[in-house]
């Protein structure tokens, strides 16, 4: 260890709410990389923050908890790290980051932490509001009591971040002494002395309050082998250790320690005067006004999705089609032009069209998070959403997912019970999104007619927000029905939110989340949807055997006898060649078992490629229909009137058919980046099977009730 | 006699909290910062009733009425 010293790791911890966020985006700025914490789905953020005296640390900024006796799975996450020093991610230094304005509540983890003796520098963050609240702040008999550096500063102006650097430098060349305290602020009761010492004994522990928590929390530490717990376990029952007791009692010790000298720290104003806040959330958080105002935020940010995201969406689209163009120019013409244009370019312009959405609407629920709204929607709706065996958090995404899917399953992160953050990424997609547009508007076009219905109301207008409706009412009864399967309330689900001082939001952390979530959406949902694509590209290129050189001979013989115009001539061959490809075979192999819902083959060659994504369905459409281009969906609708089936002689569309397929794309899951997102967020294809399958499911069903009282 | 907890508290009211009476909501809501001899206002309920707005020395939070319900307050 002579040589290079290896980069310390510094880990910022503290409560949610404490400016941890801001603090770490200050220290490291955009030298940060975010990854997964191994086996689970909690965001690891990594980044470099660099020294007065030039050198480098790495500070990783850890999930906010409030205890070392946790409730969500990324809480116990940080007890994992913080009770293992051959964990991968244990640093070397803890940044605590604690709120100054609420300073009694953050010292419970810190005194924790320090009982742990691990490092630690104690930033006491938010003095730019005690400041303009005119409190005072005795910072020395805050660190005479935790005997460890203590630093006044402010995340959101930058205040006194030099001195927190300095410091960390100090303890890279001064030794870790100064930093750890030691006797603990803690005394377990004497009782428990002898049951401490056999833990610790038995496990690698570093001293007496580490054998503590190992006592609570062995059940789901994962270092502990199964050999030890077991060992835990019978010295509990053998001790009569009682866990939620020694908690509780441990607890309320703690606070009745720290509790005189945080009123001494931070000297309150006398006069209570009513604060912003408080004027503000009467009337956000009121019975009535409350929910109208949160509706009117979520019209406000689903118009600005639409509105705001259609011309950058129609550059990427140019500028892939610009792509592809130019491609098939310069390559010779040979199947893996082919597959560069219209397998890997088409695929990745389907994903990458979705960036606008994804930005915009990131970037309002983080401004709504930073502001401290969202908590006062959780409190709002969490009783709603409990009965449907969702969370208060869940509103949220599902009114997200009235644009798109796949930000409102990243955003159940929030959801800290597991089953109901799990429901509610189950029926987030059937809320309709912005993708069943086009198929919306093709086949309501098609089945209702354009009329106005008391002067006012444009009949085509009432389908489509019936379709909607239909979307919302599937999503609610399909949670009730998860409700019972998955047992939500089994799992222990508590509300008590902190509903925070509302703030400004900080442009900065905004951009960054943005940033770090659409990265996220391209590299991991990209890669799969690359690959379908990719496959689906193959099975409507190449048929079995000769086929597609048949067809290809087929169409030119017919040309041959028939005059048209070259883009006739074009489209003609281009229905032929998906007759004879391995798609084409899928559609008919599928025939049998979408005749009952009125669908013939080529809508089946329809169903299968637009399970790319349902936009597909248009184009695909128009290919086998021959008619021009896929943007023009009148000429599509008045195609599909004019088909007739070849035996029978019928009309192939009727409004049943039609009827049958708008029921159809309202339920089926139809997009493979969702499937693509749930797989990552649940780490399991298990998840996404199962939605595929029900959704199927409510969605074969539903069309075949649909098709069978309509014909 | 029936204790008296934070759902017996109208809205603008406050009380001192004396005891819990459910060891699980105990550890979390000391945690949060509830603890004996704090003093709790409700400031109001949520829509649907089924929550309540909390203050307490200085900081603003929301709890169920379930959970409410395991706070026990100085008669």
């Amino acid at each position: 260890m002579t040589g290079q010293r290896e980069q310390i790791k510094v880990a910022l911890v503290g409560n949610p709410n404490s400016g941890k966020s801001s603090l770490f985006n200050v220290l490291t700025g955009l030298r940060q990389t975010v990854s997964n914490f191994p086996g689970v789905t909690v965001d690891k953020k990594i980044g470099a923050a660099l020294l007065p005296n030039g050198s480098k640390v790495k500070v990783i900024d850890l999930p906010g908890l409030y205890s070392l006796h946790p409730n969500s799975s990324d809480e116990k996450l940080v007890v994992n790290v913080l009770t293992n020093p051959d964990d991968g991610n244990y640093p070397e230094l803890i940044v605590y980051v604690a709120d100054a304005t609420n300073l009694e509540r953050h010292l419970l983890l810190a005194t924790q932490i320090i009982d742990l003796q691990i490092p630690m520098i104690f930033a006491l963050n938010m003095i730019d509001i005690i400041e303009s609240n005119n409190q005072t702040i005795d910072t020395p008999s805050l660190s005479d009591y935790l005997q460890i550096p203590v630093v006044p500063l402010s995340g959101r102006n930058g205040t006194n971040i030099d001195t927190l650097k300095s410091k960390i430098s100090e303890f890279i060349n001064e030794g870790k002494n100064k930093f750890i305290k030691e006797t603990a602020l803690y005394q377990p009761p004497e009782k428990l002395n002898g049951f401490l010492e056999k833990i610790g004994n038995l496990t690698s522990a570093t001293n007496t309050y580490h054998s503590k928590i190992l006592g609570h929390h062995y059940e789901w530490l994962n270092h502990l082998s199964d050999q030890k717990r077991n060992t835990i376990q019978s010295e509990i029952a053998q001790n009569g250790f009682e866990d939620l007791k020694n908690q509780i009692d441990e607890t309320m010790s703690r606070y009745a320690d720290f509790g005189p000298i945080a009123k001494k720290v931070i000297r309150k104003n006398q006069e209570e005067n009513i604060s912003k806040t408080d004027k503000i959330d009467s009337i956000i958080t009121h019975r009535v006004i409350g929910p109208l105002i949160f509706f009117a935020i979520m019209f406000f940010v689903f118009q600005a999705i639409y509105a705001w995201s259609e011309t950058p969406m129609d550059w990427i689209d140019q500028l892939f089609g610009f792509a592809g163009g130019f491609v098939q120019n310069l390559l010779p013409e040979a199947w893996y032009t082919d597959l560069i244009v219209e397998g890997i370019i088409a695929g990745l312009g389907g994903i990458l069209v979705f960036i606008p959405q994804i930005t915009i609407l990131f970037l309002l629920i983080s401004i709504l998070e930073e502001t401290g709204y969202m908590s006062r929607a959780v409190f709002m709706f969490d009783g709603l959403m409990q009965r449907f065996g969702l969370n208060g958090r869940s509103i949220v995404s599902l009114v997200s997912s009235g644009a798109c899917a796949i930000p409102a399953i990243m955003a159940t992160r929030t959801i800290s019970s597991w089953k109901e953050r799990l429901n509610t990424i189950l029926v987030s997609p059937l809320i309709s999104c912005s993708a069943r547009i086009p198929v919306y508007t093709v086949l309501i076009a098609f089945v209702v007619p354009k009329e106005e219905v008391f002067g006012i109301f444009n009949l085509q207008g009432i389908a489509f927000m019936g379709l909607y409706l239909l979307g919302i009412v599937g999503a609610l009864t399909a949670a009730l029905v998860f409700k019972y399967i998955l047992d939500v309330k089994k799992d222990k689900s508590y509300l008590m939110i902190e509903l925070p001082q509302y703030k400004p939001p900080i442009w900065k952390n905004a951009f960054l989340n943005v940033k770090e979530k659409v990265m996220t959406f391209v590299v991991e949902a990209g890669k799969v949807i690359l690959v379908i694509s990719i496959i689906l590209w193959f099975l409507s290129s190449y048929g079995p055997s000769n086929a597609m050189e048949n067809a290809e001979k087929e169409a030119t013989a017919y040309l041959e006898l028939n005059q048209l115009t070259d883009l006739e001539e074009e489209n003609y061959r281009a229905s032929k060649k998906i007759e004879a490809s391995y798609a084409g075979h899928l559609g008919k192999f599928i025939e049998p078992a979408i005749k009952p819902l009125g669908f013939d083959w080529k809508m089946g060659i329809a169903l299968i490629t637009s399970f790319a994504a349902r936009e597909v369905f248009v184009g695909t459409m128009a290919t086998i229909y021959s008619v021009g281009s896929a943007d023009d969906e009148a000429t599509v609708s008045e195609r599909m009137a004019a088909e007739i089936h070849p035996v029978t002689g019928d009309k192939v569309y009727t409004p049943a058919t039609a009827l049958s397929l708008l029921i159809f794309y309202v339920f089926a899951m139809q997009c493979m980046s969702t499937l693509a997102v749930v797989k990552r967020e649940t780490k399991s294809w298990k998840w996404p099977i199962v939605q595929f399958v029900f959704m199927g499911f409510m969605a074969y069903f539903g069309s075949l009730i649909t098709y069978q009282l309509m014909s | 006699m029936r204790k008296k907890t934070v759902l017996d508290l109208k809205v603008g009211e406050s009380g001192i909290v004396k005891s819990f009476d459910n060891l699980d909501y105990a550890s979390k809501l000391l945690t949060m910062g509830i603890l004996p001899n704090s003093k709790i206002t409700v400031i109001r309920k949520s829509p649907f009733g089924d929550a309540l707005y909390l203050q307490l020395d200085g900081q603003k939070m929301a709890i169920r009425n379930a959970e409410g319900l395991a706070i026990l307050l100085e008669d």
